[in-house]
């Protein structure tokens, strides 16, 4: 038998062990920040909602679980008007400015403008390229985990990981030492 | 980091990522957002909230002993 407050417990534990992994996932799906966080949002209140048959499972099933809904609720935002073409342009428009105010007052003005052209870089790579460098980077996944979430072998993962890299190096002029 | 020493990718990318990561306020909001939308009854909301209107009907029913006083 469980109570409220225990309930809650099980879901602050779920949602802090796989918020980033679904948020990166978002991230690099819509582009858009802040659909992405209404994306995470929507995702976790369905798993709360059915929180009696997710919280009890373990880590790796619970991460599938949400992942599957994850995907079918950014496939709905396609439909749903948030196009990908809406959500390239709206990035585009913002990226500039997001990626040299946000990292901090105490990067260099060098610094900020290597990370703007790091943004615009990603920007313009392929959408399944752009998905598992931002579960990779800001999710912290493996590319086992990453694969997982995706239903792709790990191996794809790490060479879409190598392809993504090659060609950010390449564009911010940088040698990939990997 | 400094001027002199030009960032790598992976150095560029970790700060890209730390910029990107969903921020502890944000997670915060969202995971507050989520709680309340859908409030889940304990299992014990009908006896804890039967105790509470037990407990209202007592201190209102009882009469204070100034005002028995009173009556007898």
């Amino acid at each position: 038998m469980t109570t409220g407050s225990d309930d809650a417990a099980v879901f602050t534990r779920l949602f802090d062990a796989h918020r980033d992994a679904i948020h990166a996932y978002f991230l690099g799906r819509v582009a858009d920040p802040e659909l992405a966080r209404d994306l995470v949002q929507e995702t976790f209140l369905r798993a709360w909602r059915r929180l009696s048959e997710v919280g009890p499972l373990p880590a790796d099933r619970q991460r599938a679980w949400l992942f599957t809904v994850a995907r079918n609720l950014a496939i709905d935002s396609y439909r749903a008007g948030a196009t990908h073409q809406a959500t390239e342009a709206s990035l585009r428009q913002a990226a500039a400015t997001r990626a040299t105010a946000v990292p901090g007052p105490h990067l260099e003005a060098e610094y900020g403008e290597r990370l703007a052209q790091l943004e615009a870089a990603i920007r313009e790579l392929p959408e399944e390229q752009r998905v598992i460098l931002s579960m990779a980077t800001a999710g912290g996944l493996t590319s086992r985990e990453i694969g997982e979430a995706l239903g792709e072998p790990a191996g794809t993962v790490r060479y879409r990981l190598g392809q993504a890299r090659k060609q950010l190096a390449a564009a911010l002029d940088l040698e990939e030492d990997r | 980091m400094t001027s002199q020493a030009r960032p790598n990718l992976d150095q560029l990318l970790a700060a890209w990522a730390e910029a990107r990561r969903l921020a502890d306020a944000d997670a915060a909001r969202i995971r507050q957002a989520v709680l309340p939308a859908d409030p889940t009854l304990s299992a014990t909301w009908w006896s804890d909230f039967n105790a509470r209107i037990s407990a209202t009907i007592a201190r209102a029913t009882t009469t204070p002993a100034p005002a028995l006083a009173a009556l007898q």
